[in-house]
């Protein structure tokens, strides 16, 4: 592939990132269901060890990419004028990138 | 079946300042009867209706039009599956040149685009190609369409970025010389397709799949186009 595969790459991240946030739904559910959240201790004792915490700073990386993606492609289809699509995805970008490092804060320093 | 209503768009650009919709009530039909007898007594009734019309057995696909909401074509179209009154509308998302003829320019635009014939670099057999019947059958299911427009213009992709997003008809062809064992541009045509719009606008919404009057499956299509694209791209 000669080029920088904008279409391609999207559209492969929006899949690899729906698989990933498939699976831990399932990971969390069954973390859930075994007790993690039973008491604000166990469900700090939990976010504290490494594999929940990094397998859950994934999920918000995955989710943000996923939404990132799934915004782009309504402001590519609606958004016609580039003003507004920049406007757009640049208040988007702000309000994922924020939720994205707000949530890898709270879980850093629960350890 | 005693009579049918129609409601048909009307639209001269030369006579009229906007399009109306005019009702018809024709008697004599026969249910198993197709849609395009239905215009074709309108028109002996009315001659300024204008629709376009060559085979009448859905091989041409020229009367491709809106049909109580549904792309579809006329001839292949029969009238006991109709509500009525049947509306009849030309093809959204182009521009009408008068009734329920549509100028076809930006879909052929498309369909040009994506190189819809082989390219082949080697010197050029003196005989034929060969190819196993196996690299034929690769084929069914793409060379069948005959660009009546139906699935394109179903397309909501279609309609918000026409100029930019080749739509379900040209995809299908792209597929169609992808999918050919004697083409040698496999790399150039995906490289081709690489962008934001031409082939990712499409969001498997599936109009297309739902109005083709061959039963052609342009999603799968594209979804083919993808796999071949990001094996390349792996």
């Amino acid at each position: 592939m000669s080029r920088r595969a904008s279409g391609l790459k999207a559209w492969l991240l929006q899949r690899l990132s729906a698989v990933y946030i498939g699976l831990y739904a399932f990971y969390f559910l069954f973390a859930m269901l075994g007790g993690a959240a039973q008491s604000h201790e166990a469900w700090r004792a939990w976010l504290a060890s490494p594999m929940p915490a990094l397998a859950m700073i994934l999920f918000f990386i995955a989710l943000t990419t996923h939404a990132w993606v799934g915004i782009r492609d309504v402001a590519v289809d609606y958004a016609r004028p580039l003003w507004l699509r920049l406007s757009l995805l640049s208040v988007v970008a702000v309000i994922l990138l924020g939720s994205l490092s707000g949530a890898v804060m709270a879980l850093l320093a629960a350890r | 079946m005693a009579s049918m209503r129609f409601s048909i768009y009307r639209y001269n650009p030369d006579t009229d300042a906007h399009p109306y919709m005019k009702d018809y009530e024709i008697d004599g039909l026969d249910g198993e009867m197709m849609l395009l007898e239905a215009l074709k007594r309108i028109k002996a009734r009315d001659e300024t209706l204008s629709f376009r019309r060559s085979c009448g057995e859905g091989v041409c696909g020229s009367d491709a039009m809106n049909i109580n909401g549904s792309n579809g074509l006329a001839c292949i179209t029969p009238l006991k599956t109709l509500k009525t009154p049947v509306e009849i509308r030309p093809l959204p998302g182009l521009p009408v040149i008068r009734d329920l003829v549509v100028d076809m320019s930006q879909f052929y635009k498309q369909y040009r685009a994506v190189k819809p014939y082989l390219v082949v670099k080697d010197p050029v057999p003196e005989v034929e190609f060969r190819q196993s019947p196996g690299e034929r059958e690769a084929l069914d299911g793409l060379y069948e369409c005959i660009l009546c427009a139906c699935c394109s213009t179903s397309c909501p992709s279609f309609w918000w970025n026409p100029d930019r997003f080749l739509g379900p008809a040209a995809l299908l062809q792209a597929c169609r010389f992808l999918s050919d064992s004697r083409d040698q541009a496999t790399e150039e045509r995906l490289d081709d397709l690489e962008d934001a719009y031409k082939l990712f606008r499409c969001h498997t919404i599936m109009n297309c799949v739902q109005v083709c009057p061959k039963g052609l499956n342009p999603t799968a299509a594209i979804g083919r186009i993808k796999k071949k694209m990001t094996k390349q791209f792996i």
